[in-house]
């Protein structure tokens, strides 16, 4: 057991900084970065070795530091679906079939399709099917649908679960720009009506790389939200300790401290947690998936609280277009909704604690 | 940073678990009267230390183990899985140890530590006072040199497990002349010197688990100085760092076991004919206060696990003990609003259960108020970490 982060961890945490400060505009102007600052920044990333592949010695807490820059920054790029897919298959790679040994070996692109229009964020409410290498089905929310080379679909056939990767020029899928809240992480539903894919058949296999592909996207989302909540609140604490009202800085007013203060825990504790779970899906500890839960549920009431709370603070600034606050608000928001929200995860929790006390009843 | 046990973690996990299995005290069996539970729960901290789980990151010369910090937290974890009650001598433990092992002479170090960790001796912390309680730096009890000792003259309130301590490290003002903070002094105090008066007082729970301690005229040689003179306030934001921070890691697994032990309860109580945890409100009330410690742990572990053997705690151990104080309560109420009615049912088996939630909700009142108040530590953080300006 070691808690710290390494010096390397700590290299690349510096490193990413520095690389975004370059690469990406200010926060407050990020919301103008078009297509040419998206791949200008993905091709630096990549240039990084952010998505180095097979025997990538890259765990989600790296990917995770990198999240956590990506939301500060108010970045665009296809993060979660990039690193993320990889990092599922990463630990696979030698029984993988060759459309997936192929990822790890490229700088392709992919998204993520797992929720479907009308359904919930759990795997049991998916309906799309793969038949003979034919995917059909629908997805909602498929981020950065446009840029991407690959999606990564979760099906279901017979309450089993298998993924499968489709080109996204490919016939049969359609693609078509859902409105979104927060427009720097444009969403697509998509339609597949017997589209080329290849499909990972081995269920087991699936289920595993399914399940750490969840975790880790949940994870990426709540570390993209901590940084989001870093970037409004250290704005807030800045114009709380300029703006003078009374004949005194407001920040000086304890109520305004004392809110503050909350703030932080939150921002504080919401990063230890998503460390914490990052770190146990590295080490693929058992409760690796209930620890996710825990920080995925935790980071979204806190990034949201930390949000409403710097708005706060800015007073009537923030309700303007012009100011950044509500940038960072709707990154926050778009995060929370990735990957299920605190409300799924916390009955995902409250019914995995049920199961185990069953099962210790059961047992006794 | 990594998570997994090492091999020699494991081992460790599996000797306390041997050790458990040959000499086991869990709290529900402890002695109802306080007296008689202070005799069992001292023996259990000597035998606990004896098998090498008490004060393991401590420096071996001293009595401790001098091992890496993250084995007491795998010790502390085992041991509260298993229902064993908390060390008695937290105070010495997890409060004022840390000082004397950072501020104290090799002397005090060798005098004071190794009964500490056997529960020979009982420390208390006397710090508060009737008129100084959040505004702690305005405490009036004095101590004046006299030759080879200081007397002190004055009251001090709170003082947890005053009337079975041995020793207090108390905070007296040993000089009037110079700004508040500066004229304070820590020393070590016999609790059975001539002139020490301790009242017990009784809690909300029913218990006398804190007192209100008289000096009158008390005499404590000039050797008991911890650190130098006018050093007391430094020491004592040392000390409290470890109360707020350090203590949270044997805390939250406290927490957790009581957790654990609520989903069980309401995994067998019935309400209107079905268990009360297949009602999906309950589980996710339950979920709730479960992220609460979980989170509080991950926080714990970021922050201060490292200062397990004695080292400053900065001003990040306030952000650890306002999650320590949110999640206690939490969890706590929460036991109340998912047994609901089924509290009132009168059964004669369910008593002892509960209460031991009414008296555990009871007890969570305290966690914002000891150990500086919640809004003491939003003052901190307002102050030392985002460096606000102030009123
Ligand atoms: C169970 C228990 C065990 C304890 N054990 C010990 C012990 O062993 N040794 C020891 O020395 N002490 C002990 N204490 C005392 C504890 O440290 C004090 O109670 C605490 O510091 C608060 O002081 P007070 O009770 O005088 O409240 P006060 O300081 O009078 O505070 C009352 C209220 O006013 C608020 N307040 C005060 N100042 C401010 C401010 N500037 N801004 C905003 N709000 C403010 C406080 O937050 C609190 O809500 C214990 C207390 C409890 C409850």
């Amino acid at each position: 057991m070691d808690l710290e982060l390494s010096d390397e961890q700590v290299w690349i945490e510096e490193s990413l900084g520095t690389l975004l400060d370059r690469e990406w505009p200010p926060a407050q102007d990020a919301w103008q970065a078009g297509a040419p600052e998206r791949t200008r920044l993905w091709e630096s990333l990549v240039e990084f070795g952010l998505l180095s592949g097979a025997g990538s010695d890259l765990g989600a807490i790296e990917l995770c530091l990198a999240a956590r820059a990506v939301g500060a920054h108010l970045a665009s790029v296809p993060l979660l679906g990039g690193v993320g897919v990889r990092y599922a298959l990463a630990p696979f790679a030698a029984e993988l079939p060759a459309a997936f040994g192929a990822i790890l070996e490229s700088d392709s692109r992919v998204s993520i399709a797992l929720l479907e229009p009308g359904g919930s964020w759990s795997v049991s409410s998916t309906h799309a099917t793969v038949e003979s290498n034919r995917l059909t089905g629908s997805k909602a929310a498929v981020e950065h649908a446009a840029d991407v080379d690959y999606l990564a679909v979760v099906t279901l056939a017979d309450g089993e679960p298998g993924l499968a990767l489709v080109r996204t020029g490919t016939k049969g899928l359609e693609l078509a720009p859902q409105p979104v809240l927060d427009e720097s992480v444009p969403l697509s539903r998509a339609t597949f009506v017997e589209a080329e894919a290849e499909a990972l058949v081995d269920r087991e296999l699936a289920e595993t790389i399914i399940e750490r592909l969840i975790a880790v996207g949940g994870l990426l989302a709540a570390a993209e939200a901590v940084g989001a909540g870093a970037g409004i609140f250290e704005r807030a604490r800045r114009y709380a300790s300029e703006r003078r009202q009374f004949g005194r800085t407001i920040g000086s007013n304890q109520a305004l401290r004392h809110l503050m203060a909350d703030l932080h825990v939150r921002q504080a504790s919401g990063w230890s947690t998503t460390l914490f779970a990052a770190a146990t899906l590295d080490d693929r500890m058992s409760g690796a998936r209930e620890t996710v839960s825990v920080a995925k549920a935790y980071v979204s009431r806190a990034a949201r609280e930390v949000a409403h709370g710097s708005m706060q603070v800015f007073g009537g600034i923030a309700f303007t277009e012009e100011h950044p606050a509500h940038r960072f608000l709707r990154r926050i928001i778009a995060r929370e909704q990735q990957f299920g929200d605190a409300v799924h995860h916390e009955r995902e929790l409250g019914r995995s604690l049920a199961r185990a006390a069953t099962r210790e009843r059961v047992a006794v | 940073m990594q998570l997994a046990e090492t091999a020699s973690e494991r081992v460790l996990a599996d000797e306390v678990r041997a050790f458990l299995s040959r000499a086991r005290l869990r709290s529900e069996d402890l002695p109802r009267e306080l007296d008689d539970r202070m005799v069992a729960l001292r023996s259990w901290q000597a035998a606990c230390y004896e098998a090498g789980f008490v004060g393991r990151a401590w420096p071996s010369e001293f009595g401790g183990g001098g091992r890496p910090p993250a084995e007491q937290i795998i010790v502390d974890q085992e041991l509260a899985a298993a229902g064993a009650p908390e060390f008695v001598n937290v105070v010495g433990l997890d409060v004022l140890g840390p000082s004397l092992l950072r501020f104290g002479t090799d002397d005090q170090r060798r005098r004071y530590i190794p009964p500490i960790l056997r529960a020979e001796e009982i420390w208390c912390q006397g710090f508060s006072e009737p008129e100084a309680g959040s505004d702690l730096a305005s405490l009036r009890t004095l101590a004046v040199q006299d030759g080879d000792t200081y007397v002190i003259n004055g009251q001090k309130t709170w003082v947890s497990w005053g009337q079975y301590a041995t020793f207090c490290g108390l905070l007296a003002r040993t000089d009037d002349s110079v700004p508040r903070h500066r004229g304070i002094s820590m020393l070590l105090v016999d609790m059975s010197s001539p002139g020490v008066e301790v009242r017990p007082m009784t809690q909300i729970t029913g218990h006398a688990e804190f007192s209100e301690l008289f000096l009158d005229d008390v005499a404590v040689p000039r050797a008991n100085l911890l650190g130098q003179l006018g050093d007391g306030w430094k020491i004592a934001m040392h000390t409290l760092g470890h109360e707020r921070g350090t203590a949270a890691l044997p805390r939250q697994v406290k927490l957790r076991t009581w957790l654990d032990r609520a989903v069980s309860v309401a995994a067998h109580r019935e309400l209107d004919g079905r268990r009360v945890l297949e009602d999906p409100e309950a589980q996710t009330a339950l979920a709730r206060a479960l992220i609460g410690v979980e989170v509080l742990r991950h926080h714990a572990y970021r922050t201060v696990g490292e200062f397990l053997s004695g080292g400053a705690v900065g001003p990040e151990s306030s952000s650890v003990k306002l999650l320590m104080a949110e999640a206690e309560q939490r969890l706590a109420a929460t036991v109340l609003d998912v047994l609901g009615p089924t509290l009132l049912s009168g059964a004669p088996d369910e008593t002892a259960e509960n209460d031991f939630w009414y008296e555990t909700y009871l007890y969570s009142r305290a966690a914002s108020v000891y150990g500086g108040a919640r809004q003491i530590q939003r003052d901190i953080i307002a102050d030392r970490i985002l460096s606000l300006p102030k009123e």
